[in-house]
């Protein structure tokens, strides 16, 4: 064996055998490491697992007695044991929805703003603004959305609601009723504001990554800032915005405890958006304490599974497309 | 060895020029640049002559890609970054402040080192510059969108596929939809920013004849690294080396007999 210098030193053949038993140590160590981290990355896929076969076991009551008229009646009578989850999944679906609408304009003005049109010094207090906006507890929405927002459209914005739509065909049966100050609408207001954070800061990252000479090849047709974003922009980063859509819309879907506090919690599908609703996660929160008998029980699980399938299929669809564009970009 | 036989393209097509008949496109009077603090570009004085190509070369840093962008303002983009001076075009000096960005951008079109197809379909690429300025019918907008295409030497090979994503095209072909994009404004100035460093040869040569053809129409302006592309299609040259211009004069004689030794050791390969 030829001798090495090495930094100065000579390594003979005897120092080589030392290193090899030295290395073995390493190896040995490293197989610990690699099946400890194997082992950690493995117990999430057990962990999801196990709560999809609970979730599906705890449903199997409700589901084989109601078979699929669960998912289509609306009936929801603890004392006669008529379960039907239409009205939460309703309820889940419209105030998704309708926070969508309200957040997805504003979020996307909101990135569009940081990206291209903020001056330096106000881009970090913005952003920040935004990412605490996102780490508020939702119990603190809740009480906020309860004690100030709910009186302030009841007094204020629920009977303008009222008296401007009452003569509009279609829109007088989305505002009709009393002000009551809790139901769909103001759920559904508190949810754009807790969703708005991430759709805002996942836009703002895409059109980040809009590589510049894009934006300046715009620029230098002569187009205005507004022309380069929906035209040149928009386009490139549609995938990865509805992916950050997707993911507000997962956050809107499941949440409970700013939803149970201002929705009214009421069984019922109302065709006006200030009449009280509920949702699946706001029924759950509100009547797993007070559920007896096994069917009640089981049927509040089949609605959990429900919601599960929903959020999983939206999260799925919101990491394809992020997947996408990473593609495209990298 | 003499640069003359380096160079053979350099001394030959073009024909002397009547410096009477030339007329002044752009003045560049004392121009300064900032970044920040530090100063990119020191007094530079340049004409841009009409109908004529001006090559900007020089080594890596020289500032000649921040010229070119000072001519359209494309660095009111970036925050820190000023110019002071005077650029004179049609009469009015467009590094003041309050100049409508969006008419100069029109009136001087850019064509980047990348081409930048739009993430639409290469009909759509050329008809959006369009309609940013002009309504024009549907017959009058293919017209103009054939007649650009057609301009940039592309249209035999897209005609069949208008819809498709500019995308799909080859590198070369999407440089010049670029130009056809650029085209179609009917600009007055082309600035080229290095168009032919992401290009093969083939591509090159297409992209280098066009240049030549459209100094008929435009006035053009092209930052290149590679001085036998310099020497091939521009008229007048201006040779920059640390934020100063160091010589300016017809391609001829900066390539032939320049007055300065570091324009000499420039295009003789001794630095850069």
């Amino acid at each position: 064996m030829v001798d090495v210098t090495w930094g100065g030193a000579r390594v003979g053949a005897q120092d080589a055998t030392e290193r090899a038993k030295a290395l073995n140590k390493l190896r040995l160590g490293d197989v610990i490491f690699h099946a400890v981290t194997r082992s950690a990355a493995l117990l999430v896929l057990l962990l999801l697992g196990g709560v999809m076969v609970a979730l599906f076991l705890g449903s199997l009551p409700a589901l084989t007695t109601f078979g699929f008229d669960f998912v289509t009646t609306q009936s929801w009578n603890p004392v006669t044991e008529k379960f039907g989850a239409l009205a939460p999944i309703y309820g889940t679906l419209i105030t998704s929805f309708i926070a969508m609408l309200i957040a997805v304009p504003f979020g996307l003005l909101i990135a569009m703003f940081l990206t291209e049109l903020c001056p330096m010094w106000l881009r970090r207090p913005i952003g920040i603004a935004i990412e605490l906006l996102a780490g508020i507890p939702s119990i603190i929405y809740g009480i906020w959305g309860l004690f100030v927002l709910a009186p302030f459209l009841q007094q204020y914005v629920q009977p303008a609601l009222i008296a401007t739509f009452g003569n509009v065909p279609v829109l007088s049966s989305l505002f009709a009723g009393p002000p009551y100050g809790i139901g769909v609408l103001t759920a559904s207001l508190i949810l754009a504001i807790m969703v708005l954070p991430f759709v805002t800061s996942i836009s703002r990252d895409v059109f980040d990554a809009v590589p510049p000479v894009l934006k300046e090849a715009a620029y230098g047709l002569g187009c205005s800032t507004w022309e380069v974003m929906r035209y040149v922009v928009l386009p490139y980063t549609r995938v990865g915005v509805i992916g950050g859509v997707m993911l507000g819309l997962g956050r809107a879907l499941g949440e409970t405890m700013a939803v149970t506090f201002v929705i009214g919690n009421a069984h019922k599908i109302s065709s006006s958006l200030l009449a009280p609703g509920t949702t699946i996660s706001a029924t759950i929160a509100n009547e797993f304490t007070e559920a007896v008998g096994d069917l009640y029980t089981s049927s509040l699980i089949a609605l959990g599974l429900i919601l599960f399938v929903i959020t999983f299929i939206v999260l799925a669809i919101a990491r394809y497309m992020l997947l996408r564009i990473e593609k495209r970009v990298g | 060895m003499s640069i003359a036989t380096a160079l053979p393209t350099a001394v030959t097509g073009h024909p002397p020029v009547d410096p009477s008949s030339l007329r002044d496109k752009v003045a560049i009077r004392n121009l300064e640049f900032y970044y920040g603090q530090s100063k990119a570009l020191k007094g530079i004085t340049l004409p841009l002559y009409e109908n004529k190509v001006t090559a900007f070369i020089g080594p890596s840093g020289c500032g000649k890609s921040t010229l070119l962008r000072v001519l359209n303002r494309m660095y009111d983009l970036y925050p820190n970054q000023h110019a002071e001076g005077q650029v004179q075009f049609d009469g009015i000096n467009i590094v003041e402040p309050g100049l409508d960005l969006n008419l100069l951008r029109a009136r001087i079109g850019m064509v980047f080192q990348k081409p930048t197809p739009f993430p639409m379909s290469i009909y759509e690429n050329i008809a959006f510059g369009i309609r940013l300025y002009e309504k024009l019918s549907k017959r009058d907008l293919d017209q103009r969108v054939e007649q650009s295409l057609r301009r940039a030497a592309l249209w035999d090979e897209v005609k069949d596929k208008l819809n498709a994503n500019g995308l799909s095209l080859s590198g070369g072909q999407q440089q010049r939809l670029c130009i056809a994009r650029t085209v179609a404004v009917r600009p007055e100035v082309i600035l080229f920013d290095e168009p032919c460093s992401a290009l093969d040869p083939i591509s090159t040569a297409k992209i280098e004849e066009l240049i030549f053809e459209l100094k008929e129409d435009y006035t053009i302006v092209i930052v290149t690294h590679n001085m036998q592309q310099a020497a091939r299609v521009s008229d007048y040259t201006a040779f920059m080396y640390l934020g100063e211009l160091v010589e300016f004069g017809p391609t001829d004689k900066i390539f032939t007999s320049p007055t300065d030794r570091r324009t000499q050791d420039y295009i003789t390969g001794r630095f850069g």
